[in-house]
């Protein structure tokens, strides 16, 4: 760089410094001027309301700090199911698209275009309605083998609780399974395995791990039963109780947000597959692989490089989109924060920006464990 | 674009922000609203009794009269842009003074009258927090509730007034917490919960026209006192002081037997003093607030007192004053003497 260019760098970090402070300022003056409180105290306060879904206890005798981490794990719950939802519907849609079948090809396209054309709050708003109106009251619920319920109250399925000391029955399962995991790598590099082409190779060695794998499993989990309680929803005077519920409002998000976006997915997995030179597929079958394993071990594997950037996009927009729950009474950051905090404490200011930078950062998480997975896989040049 | 027009681009654009703010620190709200010649009111749209459009396409209900008494109070006129704004975006907008008034129904609480900066300009409605619910379910009295899921809406105190009564009771509930109220009610409607909760008469305007209101209950109590009052910002005492009259001359009027009808025969022929500085024959009451001498003659006439409000609005609603009766007839409105 010039000194010139760097004159002109830093004088442009001046102005953006000095537009940021004015800014501030001004927002500050203003708030101060308006007798507006403006300190993030109110977090450590008591919230004085409920929340309808809590994945960690909660009442109303708890801090703000609190709601918010229940609401944010509310959030989290939603994307990580409507993605993995979205991911696998859409692969599906994706394959079914570039299936030779002239029907199913069709039909998979019009999937695509008619739940890509609607706004993706409209469907939600659809789902959520629909499902309300459809399922039958409390009193007439469907019920399977008597433990499973569904009603338009949500899904209530039966819980287990463990009795004492699971954690470490849990904590020896993975120690046990990190340990063959280990094993096998080991296993792969001396035998540096073709297994790409033969995956049958695999079972010429069949080193015990697998087998201790098992029968850790086996033991842990009688062990684990042993202690266990099953919960089982109830009938009360208000509908079932006890057990997991699935809200309605949870129920119809995921639906609304894994339809839309997998349309998405559907055409980057179309495109990640079309990307692959023809060559590959006549190479493999000519190897004799059935269609199954030609997708799995040679197309797939492949695709994978030319997907996974485009769909760090559509994880995004899910994740952001996760926000339009608001819209529909789950109990999310914004309609916990934004909404009903910031109605008890005004001071929009902070709540905004709270809530703001939450979503910054997890969306930077996303991203950048995708990009991370993306330059893990990415075609490494052998010279 | 070139980068030189950019940059002036973004320079006026500055300029104009700052000057923008500049001027809305000045100007008081009184001398805006003139300048503008319309006067921004914030309506909660779509809420039967309170604001509604009528057959005819006009705005109708009882924050719609609150607006037409400013306005008629200013212009002698009904000059109002309304501005629809949600419990999210009201205290920002007033905040930031992109409506002048926002009158519907917000509790008068402690923590929003200090710590918004914004005021209340003395109650013009006492509600509760009520709720509706299926009379299949034989809900009776608020005590048969423990146990249920209620649906609320967000944007008032209504949800720290439902959990306080619950855990106060020791009873326990499922919050379905819609932000926004119709959503809430077409959700207890399609049955997702037991009850719906929500200011009491709101909700008697709200499902009026269901086919099924018969099979729904409204129960008779309520679990919170919800004074109403009007919004205005903190910084402008006059402005503050001109909502509040404004609103007290419907009290005035009621009390002195003054409606929409007989305001003119009341103004030329009264004797009593008080009347006569009301309605501005003399004692130059409005120019003390910078208005018109004539500021609540044309109130009343434009508006009417608080009992043609009443019939105007909530009457059809089949609900009664109770508490928002004058004094004189057992209820608690009052109006403050005008001398």
């Amino acid at each position: 760089m010039t000194k010139r260019e760097i004159a002109y760098q830093v004088a442009l970090l001046f102005i953006i410094g000095v537009v940021v402070y004015l800014v501030a300022g001004t927002t500050q003056g203003n708030l101060a001027r308006l007798g507006v409180d403006s300190s993030i105290d109110f977090l450590w306060k008591r919230a004085g309301f409920e929340i309808g879904q809590k994945l960690i206890p909660f009442d109303a005798n708890s801090t703000i700090a609190r709601a918010f981490v229940v609401a944010l794990l509310n959030t989290l719950l939603l994307a990580a199911v409507s993605i993995i939802c979205a991911s696998i519907l859409g692969l599906a849609i994706g394959i079914a698209r570039l299936s030779d079948n002239w029907l199913v090809s069709r039909l998979a396209a019009g999937y695509i275009e008619i739940f890509r054309n609607i706004p993706s709050l409209l469907q939600i708003f659809f789902w959520y309605f629909v499902v309300l109106r459809t399922l039958p009251r409390s009193s007439e619920s469907i019920g399977f083998f008597n433990c499973i319920f569904l009603n338009n109250r949500g899904l209530f399925i039966p819980s287990v609780s463990f009795g004492q000391g699971w954690p470490w029955i849990v904590a020896a399962l993975l120690a046990a399974w990190g340990m063959v995991y280990f094993l096998r790598r080991q296993e792969r590099r001396q035998f540096a395995a073709p297994a790409l082409i033969r995956p049958d190779t695999r079972r010429l060695n069949p080193l015990a791990s697998w087998n201790l794998l098992i029968l850790a499993g086996i033991v842990g989990a009688i062990v684990l039963l042993a202690g266990a309680q099953l919960e089982i929803p109830r009938e009360t005077r208000f509908g079932y109780r006890g057990g997991i519920v699935m809200m309605p409002e949870f129920l119809s998000l995921v639906v609304g947000l894994s339809m839309y976006n997998a349309t998405y997915i559907g055409e980057i997995v179309r495109s990640g597959f079309t990307s692959i030179p023809r060559g590959q597929t006549e190479a493999a079958d000519s190897l004799g692989l059935p269609r199954r394993l030609t997708i799995r071990l040679v197309l797939f594997p492949q695709a994978l490089r030319v997907i996974i950037p485009p769909l760090t996009t559509v994880y995004l927009n899910l994740f952001k989109s996760t926000s339009l729950a608001a819209a529909i009474a789950y109990p999310e950051v914004v309609s916990v924060f934004v909404g009903t905090v910031n109605n008890l404490v005004g001071q929009p200011v902070f709540i905004m920006a709270i809530t703001m930078a939450v979503y910054v950062f997890i969306s930077l998480c996303i991203a950048l464990f995708l990009n991370w997975y993306n330059r893990k896989i990415a075609l490494t040049v052998v010279t | 674009m070139d980068m030189t027009s950019i940059k002036s681009t973004c320079l006026s654009g500055m300029v104009l922000l700052v000057f923008a703010a500049w001027q809305a620190a000045g100007a008081g709200t009184l001398e805006q609203v003139r300048e503008r010649g319309k006067l921004r009111c914030g309506i909660v749209e779509s809420s039967p009794g309170f604001s509604s459009i009528d057959d005819s396409g006009q705005r109708v209900g009882f924050d719609i009269d609150h607006c037409k008494t400013i306005s008629a109070a200013i212009f002698g006129d009904i000059r109002i842009e309304y501005v629809p704004v949600t419990p999210h975006t009201v205290f920002t907008l007033l905040q930031s003074g992109e409506i002048d008034i926002f009158p519907d129904g917000a509790t008068w609480s402690f923590i929003r009258d200090v710590s918004l900066g914004l005021d209340y300009t003395g109650v013009y409605l006492y509600a509760g927090q009520g709720f509706v619910v299926r009379r299949d379910t034989e809900v009776r009295s608020l005590r048969d509730l423990d146990g249920a899921t209620i649906c609320i809406a967000q944007g008032t105190t209504l949800e720290q007034n439902i959990a306080d009564y619950f855990s106060a009771n020791g009873m326990a509930y499922t919050p379905v917490t819609f932000a926004d109220i119709d959503k809430g009610l077409q959700a207890y409607y399609a049955d997702r919960c037991d009850a719906f909760t929500n200011e009491r008469l709101s909700t008697a305007g709200r499902i009026a026209n269901w086919p099924d209101r018969d099979e729904h209950l409204i129960l008779d109590e309520v679990i919170s006192k919800e004074p109403f009052a009007a919004l205005v910002r903190q910084d402008d005492p006059r402005w503050r002081d001109i909502a509040l009259w404004s609103f007290n001359v419907r009290f005035a009027a009621e009390e002195f037997g003054i409606n929409q009808d007989n305001v003119d025969t009341v103004r030329e022929n009264s004797p009593n003093a008080e009347i006569q500085r009301l309605l501005g024959v003399h004692g130059g009451f409005g120019e003390k607030l910078g208005l018109s001498n004539d500021w609540a003659y044309h109130i009343i006439r434009l508006v009417g007192n608080y009992n043609d409000m009443w019939e105007r609005n909530f009457a059809p609603l089949g609900v009664k004053r109770g508490l928002n009766a004058s004094w004189k007839d057992g209820g608690l409105h009052s109006a403050l003497p005008f001398r």
